[in-house]
C-alpha cells in the first residue's frame, strides 16, 4: 500500500511557488525562466539566482528526464513513507540547465541506472504526490 | 590585538548519550564548565559567547548569556550547521583581534535522538522542507546516497575504500570512553551492514545523540603553561558551487590555497586531520578538496592509507561522529576538541606520539540536496 497523499508532508504554498504547485496539480512540471538573462532554474524563487532580476515567467517542460544519480531509501524521514520503501530518490536532468530531486515510482532500485529515462506521472496519478514525481519511460 | 597571538586556550566536552531527559542547556553548561577548568579561567573573565545548535531556537547566544549569568561584549549565533563551530572560532579570533572581546567561549551541542533528527530535517529550511521532505528524502541519508553514488560512478570510488574511514575511526573510538559506539568494526561488517539509503549502509551514517562541546578562544598567554594552541589559518565558504543539488566538491576547494599559504604549511605537514564525518563520502571529498590527493583520486588514496589514531593518516582520532555519535551541531566541534586535546598532549591512551599541528574541517547546513557550508582551521601547538 502506498500512503495517501494527505499524509505526506506537503510544501508550504506561497506567492513564490504557487504557479509551480498549481502546474503539478495539472500533472505538469513548470520552472522559472528569467526575462533578463534568459536562464532557467529550479526550485521556485522570487528572484533569478543568476542575475537577481524579478522579470520571471513560467515555462512548462516536456516532463521527460534522465537519471543523474539516485539513492534507494529504506529509512524515510517521515512515517507517511514507511509503507512505500524502498523510495527511489533521484537527481534527474529535466532540461539542459536543470537537475532536480524527485521520486521515481514503479521501478525496482536494481533496475535504475545512471541515464535511465523517466517521465512525469500522468495527471490522474499526480494528485497522490505533493511534488512532481516520475516513472520509468518505457518507449 | 596581534592575530598570531590568539588561539584556543581551553576545551571541554559533556558526556554523550543516546537518549536523555536532560535539557540542552545542561549539556552546554557541562561542556562550558570543563572548558573553563581546562583554560584555568574564572567565569567572569569570559566576555564573548558563540553558540551553534539546531535545537536552541527560540533561544540564541544572548538568551544563553542570560541563562549562564554572563555579560558579554560580543555574541555570535552559528548559522552554518556542522560548519558553524569552526566558523565561530575563526570569527571569535577576528573579534578578539579587533578588540571586541578578549576571551570567547565557543559552544556547540544538541540533545536530540534518532526520531528528533528526522523531525529536525523535515523542517530544516525553506527549500528542503518544500522540495525534499515531501519526497520522503530520508533525512540527510538519501541526499548523501545520491552524492556517494555519483562519486562512485564518476571516479570509480568503491565502498571497500570508503569503509576504511569508518573502520579506522572505530579503532580510535575503542580508546575513547565517551564514544557511544566502541565495539570493534571490521571492513566485512561495514560492507554487509543494513542498507539505509543505498549505497549508504549503517556504518556510513552517524548516530544522532545528545551532547555538547566547547573551546575557549583567547590570548595565547592566558592559557595554562604549555597548553596554548595557535590558530595558523582559518577560512569559511558558503553555497559553493551554487545551483547544483549534488556536487562532488565544496567550498574547501576555493580557500585551500589561501589556507595553506596563511599557515605556511601544506597538507603533508599535518599530523592529524579532524574532518567533518557525517558520511565517509564527505570525508573523502574533503580530503580531495583540501589537497590531500587530486580530485577523483581519493579511492586509491584511501586504499593506501590507514585512518586509526596510530595509522598512516590519523583521522578523527577520538572516533569522530561516526563512532562517538552526532550531537547535532556539536558534530562540528567534536574535531576541534579532539584536535586541541591532542595538541595539548591530553589524549591519554590514544595520544599521538608526534604532534605539532593539524587540520580541523567543518561541513553542513544541508539545503536543497547537499551541505552548503564549509569551514577549515589549522592549529599548531605553541612550543
Amino acid at each position: 500500500m502506498t500512503g495517501e497523499s494527505a499524509e505526506y508532508p506537503r510544501p508550504q504554498e506561497d506567492s513564490d511557488n504557487r504557479d509551480f504547485l498549481e502546474a503539478w496539480r495539472d500533472g505538469c512540471l513548470a520552472v522559472q525562466v528569467c526575462g533578463a538573462c534568459g536562464r532557467s532554474f529550479f526550485y521556485p524563487r522570487p528572484l533569478c539566482p543568476h542575475c537577481w532580476s524579478d522579470r520571471l515567467s513560467w515555462q512548462t517542460l516536456p516532463g521527460k528526464g534522465e537519471v543523474v544519480s539516485f539513492s534507494a531509501i529504506y529509512r524515510p524521514n517521515h512515517p507517511s513513507f514507511f509503507s512505500d520503501i524502498p523510495i527511489v530518490l533521484a537527481e534527474i536532468r529535466v532540461a539542459e540547465e536543470i537537475t532536480l530531486l524527485a521520486r521515481i515510482i514503479d521501478i525496482a532500485p536494481e533496475a535504475v541506472r545512471i541515464g535511465t529515462r523517466v517521465r512525469l506521472l500522468a495527471k490522474s496519478e499526480a494528485n497522490r504526490y505533493p511534488l512532481p514525481t516520475f516513472r520509468p519511460d518505457e518507449r | 590585538m596581534d592575530a598570531t597571538q590568539i588561539g584556543i586556550i581551553g576545551y571541554g566536552q559533556s558526556v554523550y548519550v543516546k537518549r536523555t531527559e536532560r535539557s540542552l542547556f545542561s549539556f552546554l553548561a557541562e561542556a562550558s564548565r570543563h572548558a573553563l577548568a581546562s583554560a584555568g579561567l574564572r567565569k567572569d573573565e569570559i566576555d564573548g559567547l558563540a553558540v551553534s545548535s539546531f535545537e536552541l531556537p527560540p533561544d540564541n547566544a544572548v538568551t544563553l548569556a542570560e541563562q549562564f549569568g554572563l555579560s558579554v561584549s560580543w555574541a555570535y549565533l552559528g548559522t552554518a550547521g556542522g560548519a558553524g563551530p569552526v566558523a565561530s572560532v575563526i570569527n571569535a579570533a577576528r573579534a578578539i583581534t579587533a578588540g571586541h572581546a578578549e576571551i570567547v567561549l565557543c559552544l556547540a551541542g544538541d540533545n536530540y535522538d534518532v526520531a528528533g533528527h528526522y523531525r529536525l530535517m523535515d523542517n530544516f529550511n525553506r527549500a528542503l522542507k518544500n522540495y525534499g521532505s515531501p519526497h520522503g528524502f530520508g533525512g540527510a541519508n538519501g541526499l548523501f546516497g545520491i552524492i556517494q553514488r555519483k562519486h562512485m560512478e564518476t571516479y570509480g570510488t568503491e565502498r571497500t575504500q570508503l569503509g576504511r574511514i569508518s573502520v579506522g575511526q572505530r579503532a580510535s573510538a575503542m580508546l575513547n570512553d565517551n564514544a557511544l559506539l566502541r565495539a570493534p568494526l571490521t571492513l566485512e561488517e561495514y560492507l554487509n551492514a543494513r542498507v539505509i539509503a543505498d549505497p549508504l549502509r549503517l556504518y556510513d551514517c552517524v548516530l544522532p545523540c545528545a551532547g555538547a562541546d566547547a573551546v575557549v578562544v583567547g590570548p595565547l598567554d592566558r592559557a595554562p603553561a604549555g597548553k596554548a594552541v595557535r590558530i595558523l589559518a582559518g577560512y569559511e565558504r558558503h553555497n559553493h558551487p551554487p545551483g547544483e543539488p549534488a556536487p562532488l566538491r565544496g567550498g574547501w576547494e576555493l580557500f585551500r590555497d589561501f589556507l595553506y599559504r596563511d599557515a605556511g604549511f601544506g597538507p603533508e605537514d599535518m599530523d592529524f586531520v579532524q574532518a567533518y564525518d557525517d558520511y565517509p563520502i564527505m570525508v573523502a571529498i574533503q580530503l580531495e578538496d583540501l589537497g590531500f590527493c587530486p580530485k577523483g583520486e581519493v579511492g586509491p588514496f584511501l586504499a593506501r592509507h590507514s585512518f586509526a589514531w596510530n595509522g598512516s593518516l590519523p583521522l578523527n582520532t577520538g572516533g569522530g561522529q561516526l563512532s562517538c555519535g552526532q550531537a547535532g551541531a556539536g558534530g562540528g566541534m567534536i574535531g576541534l576538541v579532539e584536535g586541541v586535546r591532542q595538541l595539548r598532549g591530553e589524549a591519554g591512551v590514544r595520544q599521538l606520539a608526534k604532534v605539532r599541528r593539524g587540520l580541523v574541517s567543518g561541513y553542513g547546513m544541508v539545503g536543497y540536496g547537499h551541505g552548503l557550508s564549509t569551514s577549515t582551521i589549522i592549529l599548531e601547538k605553541v612550543s
